[in-house]
C-alpha cells in the first residue's frame, strides 16, 4: 500500500527527514547507481547552463568552414557550415534528454497500461493482451520507426512520438508480469473484499506497486531512444533544423576522410550519455532487486 | 509438442497479416505518392497522372488494393517497382544474398567468439580478462554501430589504407573465381569486424552468467558428489543447461537480421537490403517498400519459429506449456 | 560391530572476501555400522554443512580441519582421485529439493547411465537398466519412470528417485540431507516407512540429517544435536528424548506439541542464533540458555559422558560444578 496515504500530516517532516537518509544511504551504497545519478544531475545542469558554458552560438555559421580541433578557439573544430562543434554538442544535450524522457514516458504509460489491464484482468482481457503484446516484439521497430517518420516528416516530435509508439511492449511485458503476481496478494484480495471496484484496485494498488522494475527498464528504454533517435537522422531521417548529435554524425560523414573530428566527437557524445543511463538503469535495478546482481555468485 | 509448434505457426501468420495491414495503412494514409515521383516536380499534367495511376493500379479503392496485393503475395508476387520499373522479386533476391552473407558470418563469429570468451570468463571470475571484457562490453553496448563503423574506417581504410571502405567488391576490377572471392571477403571484414564487436558482448554476457548460474544448480552438486570428473560435468550437464538462453539470444539475431545489419550496410555502401529499403522509403516506392517489408516480417517469423522449436528440443519443461 | 565413521574435531569455515564464517567447530562423534543417527539442528545449526563436508563437496575456499576416519582413511587427508573412488561406491548422499537435484534437461535413465559409469565405465545399458529397474522396484516406483524427466514427477516421485540413485553401487554410509522436508506429511511418513523397510534388507549405516526431531524418534537409533556449528548432546534417541540432559535438547522437546492429548503450553526458545563469523567463548547455547551460570559464559563445557552411550556439552553435566 503506497504508504504515503497511511501517514499523518504531523508526522510528515520526521517521515522526509528519514527518507532523504534512506536515499542517501543507497546512493552510497551501489557504485553504479551513483554515476547513474551523477551523471544526470551533469547532464541536466549541462542543459540548463548551456548557453553560459559555451563559447560560441551554435546555430552560428561562422567563418571558419571545417576548422580542425583548436583552430581558432574551436576546442574541438568546426562543422562544414562553421558551426563550433563543442557548442553543438553541449545544446545536443537538450535534444537528447528530451527524446529520451519524452519518447519513454509515452512508452512507459502505454506499456503499464496495457501490460497492466491484461495482468490483472485475465482472461479473455490477457489473451488478446498477450498476442498484441508478442505481435509487436517481433515486428521490426526500427524499419517501422524508419517508415512512419518518412512517411509522415521527420520533425522531432514526430520523431518522440513514435520512438514512443512502438517500444511499449517490453514495458507492457513486465508490468503484466506484476501485475499477474500482484492480483493474487492478500492486500489486494482484501481490497476488493472491503468493496473497492476492480478499476479503482488497478489504478490504487496494482500500478503504482508493480511499476518499480519498469521504471528501471524505462531507463533503459531512454537510451535505446537516445540511439535510435541518433540512427534515424544518421539515415537522412533526423529532424535538420534541430541540433542532435546522430545529426552531426551524418553531416560529418560528408567530409569523413578529411575531417574526422564533426563524427567523431558525437559519437562520444552519445556513447557517455548512452552509458549514464545504463548505469542508471543497472544501478536501480540492484537496489529494487539485490539478487539481480549477485547472479551466480553463492 | 504438435500442439506448440501449431500454435507458433498460427500465432506468425497472425503476425505477419497485422504487419502486412499496418504496413499498408501506413504507407497509404502518409502524405506524398510514387506517381509524383515519377513525373518530377515540373510535370502537373492530369491527363499523365491519370495515365499513371491506372497503370499501376492507384486508381482504384484502398480495399481492392489491399486485396489484390494480398492475392498476388500470397501466390509470390511483390509486384513491380514503381520507381525502377522491375519485378520487385528481382530487385529484392539481388540483394538478400549480400545482407545474408555479412549478417550471417557476424552473427555467427560473434557467437561462437563470444560463447568461447563467456566460458572462459565464468570458469576465471574475477580476473583481468573477465573485468576487460566485461568493461569493453559496457562501452559497445552504448555506441551506436554506425559510428563505430565509420570510426574504424577512418583508421583502416582512410589512413592506414589497409582496406576498402565502400561496397562488396571492386566492381572496376572485373575479377572472377576465387579472385573475386578474396575480393569480396576483403570487403567484407570492417563491416563484418563492426558488426561482431556490437554483437559479441551480448553472447559474452549471456553465456558467462548462465554458466556462472547453472554451475550454483543443486544438481551440480549431486553430480559432483557421485564422483563424476569435472570436465563431464562441464560438457555435458552445465554446458546443455547454461546453453538455452544463448540459443534463444542467435534466434533474434537471426530474426532481424536484416534490419541488424542495414545500418552497417548504409555506412559501408554494402549492396544489401538496407540500402534497397532506406531509397524505397524516401522515394515512396511503394511495391518494393511492402515487399521488403513483407520479406522481413515473413523471415522474422519463419526464424522465430523455429528457435522456438529448438529450444522447445533442448529444454523439455517448454514443450508442454 | 565396529565404528564405520569416527569424526574427529571437525571445523568447517566458509571463506569470503570480507569474512569468516565458523559454521561447524569442533565436532566430534563416532557410527557404528548399522547405526542409523540423526543430526538435528535448527537452520543455521552446522547439520547440512558437516555432511557435505564428509563428501568433501564444499568450494576450495571452505577451510576444513579435523579428521572423518571412514573406511580406514581419514576423508580429509586423502586425494581428490581416491575421495572420487568412495564417493558414491562407499558414501552416498540423498539431496533435499530433488526437484532441482537432477538436471532438468536430461531424463532420468540418462542421468542414472552416466552416474553409473563413474564407477563402471564399461557397464552396458541393459545393465545399467536392470539395475535401476531392481531399485525403482525398492522405492515403489513403477518402471516407466525410468524414462521420464525430472519436472514430469511429483516431489514424492523424485525423492525416491533419488533415494534408488543413491543406492546405485550399494554404499556402505548413506547420508539423507533433508530429505523429507520439502514434502508434505504424508508423503513424508510413507517414504520414512519404505526407508525403514528398505534396511532390512540391505546393510547400509545411514545418517539422517533433519530439524524435525519426529523424524529420528521414528527411524533412528542414535541422535546428535547440533546447534550453533556445535554438538551439544549425542546419545541413543530412547535416552536422549526421554531424558535430555543438555537444555538446548530439553529446550526443543518443549517445543514440539504432543499429540497424546495433554495441552500444556508451547514454550519456544527466546533469542536468535550468535553471529557464527565471530568467535564465542563460552558455551554457545549460553545467552539463550535458562539455566546458564558465569561459567557457561566464560568457558566452554567439554563433553561429558551423561551415560553409556551418550554425552553432552553442558556444565550443569559436570557433576562437581555448582548447577543452578
Amino acid at each position: 500500500m503506497p504508504f504515503w496515504t497511511r501517514v499523518s500530516a504531523t508526522n510528515k517532516g520526521a517521515v522526509m527527514k528519514k527518507l532523504w537518509n534512506k536515499i542517501w544511504n543507497t546512493l552510497r551504497s551501489d557504485g553504479q547507481l551513483c554515476f547513474g545519478v551523477v551523471g544526470i544531475l551533469v547532464l541536466l545542469f549541462v542543459v540548463v547552463a548551456a548557453p553560459v558554458l559555451t563559447s560560441h552560438d551554435p546555430y552560428f555559421y561562422g567563418p571558419d568552414s571545417l576548422a580542425a580541433p583548436g583552430v581558432n578557439g574551436h576546442l574541438l573544430g568546426t562543422n562544414h557550415m562553421g558551426q563550433d562543434v563543442l557548442s553543438m554538442l553541449l545544446y545536443g544535450v537538450r535534444t537528447s534528454l528530451m527524446v529520451a524522457v519524452v519518447s519513454s514516458l509515452i512508452s512507459g504509460v502505454l506499456g503499464v497500461l496495457i501490460g497492466g489491464l491484461g495482468g490483472y484482468f485475465g482472461g479473455k482481457v490477457d489473451l488478446v493482451v498477450s498476442e498484441i503484446i508478442n505481435i509487436f516484439l517481433m515486428i521490426p521497430t526500427f524499419f517501422l520507426i524508419m517508415l512512419i517518420i518518412s512517411l509522415f516528416g521527420s520533425n522531432i516530435k514526430n520523431v518522440m512520438i513514435v520512438i514512443g509508439i512502438t517500444t511499449w511492449s517490453s514495458n507492457a511485458k513486465l508490468m503484466r508480469a506484476q501485475a499477474l503476481s500482484l492480483r493474487e496478494r492478500t492486500f489486494v484480495k482484501s481490497a476488493i473484499a472491503l468493496g473497492e471496484t476492480r478499476v479503482q484496485v488497478l489504478f490504487k494498488y496494482i500500478l503504482p506497486n508493480g511499476i518499480f522494475p519498469v521504471i528501471a527498464n524505462t531507463t533503459r528504454g531512454m537510451a535505446g531512444a537516445i540511439l535510435t533517435e541518433a540512427s534515424l537522422s544518421f539515415l537522412g531521417l533526423g529532424d535538420p533544423n534541430i541540433i542532435s548529435w546522430g545529426q552531426m554524425i551524418y553531416q560529418g560523414k560528408e567530409y569523413i576522410t578529411s575531417s574526422w573530428w564533426v563524427s567523431t566527437f558525437s559519437g562520444v557524445a552519445i556513447i557517455i550519455t548512452v552509458i549514464i543511463f545504463y548505469m542508471l538503469g543497472d544501478g536501480l535495478n540492484h537496489v529494487i532487486n539485490p539478487k539481480y546482481s549477485q547472479g551466480g555468485k553463492k | 509438442m504438435k500442439k506448440f509448434v501449431f500454435r507458433r505457426i498460427l500465432s506468425g501468420l497472425l503476425t505477419v497479416l497485422v504487419v502486412f495491414t499496418l504496413n499498408f495503412a501506413l504507407v497509404k494514409s502518409a502524405p506524398g505518392d510514387p506517381i509524383t515521383s515519377l513525373m518530377g516536380k515540373e510535370t502537373d499534367d492530369p491527363v499523365l497522372r491519370q495515365a499513371l495511376m491506372e497503370k499501376w493500379g492507384l486508381d482504384k479503392s484502398y480495399p481492392e488494393q489491399y486485396l489484390s496485393y494480398l492475392k498476388n503475395a500470397a501466390s509470390g508476387d511483390l509486384g513491380t517497382s514503381i520507381i525502377y520499373n522491375r519485378s520487385v522479386n528481382e530487385m529484392i533476391g539481388e540483394r538478400v544474398l549480400a545482407t545474408v552473407l555479412l549478417g550471417l558470418t557476424a552473427a555467427l563469429l560473434a557467437l561462437l567468439l563470444g560463447t568461447a570468451l563467456g566460458i572462459f570468463c565464468a570458469r576465471h571470475d574475477g580476473s583481468w580478462i573477465d573485468n576487460l571484457l566485461s568493461s569493453i562490453s559496457y562501452a559497445t553496448d552504448a555506441m551506436p554501430s554506425f559510428w563505430l563503423g565509420l570510426m574504424l574506417m577512418i583508421v583502416f581504410a582512410t589512413n592506414l589504407k589497409l582496406l576498402p571502405s565502400q561496397g562488396m567488391f571492386n566492381v572496376r576490377a572485373g575479377y572472377t573465381g576465387m579472385r573475386h572471392m578474396l575480393d569480396v571477403l576483403q570487403h567484407l571484414i570492417l563491416p563484418c569486424v563492426t558488426l561482431v564487436i556490437i554483437t559479441m558482448p551480448g553472447y559474452f554476457r549471456i553465456t558467462k552468467s548462465s554458466i556462472l548460474q547453472v554451475t550454483n544448480e543443486d544438481f551440480i552438486t549431486t553430480m559432483r558428489a557421485t564422483g563424476m570428473s569435472e570436465k563431464k560435468i562441464f560438457n555435458k550437464y552445465i554446458f546443455r543447461n547454461a546453453i538455452l538462453p544463448t540459443v534463444t539470444m542467435f534466434g533474434i539475431s537471426m530474426a532481424f537480421l536484416i534490419t541488424g545489419v542495414s545500418l552497417i550496410e548504409i555506412v559501408f555502401s554494402w549492396p544489401g537490403m538496407g540500402r534497397l529499403t532506406l531509397t524505397a522509403i524516401t522515394q515512396r516506392d511503394y511495391p518494393t517498400l511492402m515487399g521488403v517489408y513483407l520479406v522481413m516480417s515473413i523471415s522474422v517469423v519463419i526464424v522465430m519459429i523455429i528457435t522456438d522449436i529448438a529450444y522447445a528440443l533442448l529444454d523439455p519443461r517448454i514443450r508442454y506449456e | 560391530m565396529g565404528a564405520i565413521l569416527t569424526v574427529k574435531d571437525l571445523n568447517v569455515t566458509y571463506i569470503n572476501k570480507t569474512r569468516r564464517v565458523m559454521a561447524v567447530r569442533r565436532a566430534s562423534f563416532s557410527i557404528d555400522k548399522g547405526d542409523s543417527l540423526g543430526i538435528v539442528g535448527e537452520s543455521g545449526s552446522g547439520k547440512s554443512t558437516l555432511a557435505m563436508a564428509l563428501l568433501r563437496l564444499h568450494p576450495k575456499s571452505t577451510e576444513i580441519t579435523g579428521e572423518a576416519l571412514f573406511d580406514g582413511k581419514d576423508l580429509f587427508s586423502i586425494s581428490e582421485a581416491e575421495m572420487n573412488e568412495l564417493r558414491w561406491m562407499k558414501l552416498a548422499v540423498v539431496f533435499q529439493k530433488a526437484m532441482n537435484a537432477l538436471s532438468p534437461v536430461h531424463r532420468i535413465s540418462t542421468q542414472i547411465e552416466d552416474i553409473y559409469r563413474v564407477h563402471c565405465p564399461n557397464a552396458s545399458g541393459e545393465e545399467i537398466q536392470e539395475r535401476a529397474m531392481e531399485l525403482l522396484k525398492l522405492v515403489n516406483l513403477p518402471p516407466r519412470v525410468y524414462r521420464l524427466y525430472p519436472h514430469e514427477m511429483s516431489g514424492g516421485m523424485l525423492q525416491r528417485v533419488a533415494i534408488a540413485i543413491s543406492l546405485l553401487h550399494h554404499p556402505q554410509l548413506l547420508i539423507f540431507d533433508e530429505a523429507t522436508t520439502a514434502l508434505d506429511v504424508v508423503t513424508q511418513g510413507q517414504i520414512l516407512r519404505e526407508i525403514l523397510e528398505m534396511e532390512k534388507t540391505l546393510e547400509t549405516t545411514r545418517i539422517m540429517i533433519t530439524h524435525d526431531m519426529s523424524v529420528v524418534a521414528t527411524t533412528c537409533n542414535k541422535v546428535a544435536v547440533m546447534y550453533a556449528g556445535e554438538l551439544m548432546e549425542f546419545g541413543m534417541v530412547k535416552d536422549v528424548l526421554t531424558r535430555p540432559r543438555h537444555p538446548y535438547t530439553q529446550g526443543l522437546q518443549d517445543s514440539f506439541p504432543s499429540l497424546k492429548g495433554e495441552n500444556p503450553k508451547l514454550l519456544s526458545i527466546p533469542g536468535f542464533l550468535p553471529d557464527l563469523s565471530k568467535d564465542i567463548p563460552g558455551c554457545v547455547f549460553a545467552p539463550r540458555c535458562a539455566h546458564a551460570t558465569e561459567r557457561c559464559r566464560r568457558e566452554k563445557p567439554p563433553m561429558t559422558k551423561t551415560s553409556e552411550a551418550g554425552q553432552a556439552a553442558c556444565w550443569l553435566c559436570v557433576g562437581d560444578e555448582n548447577g543452578k
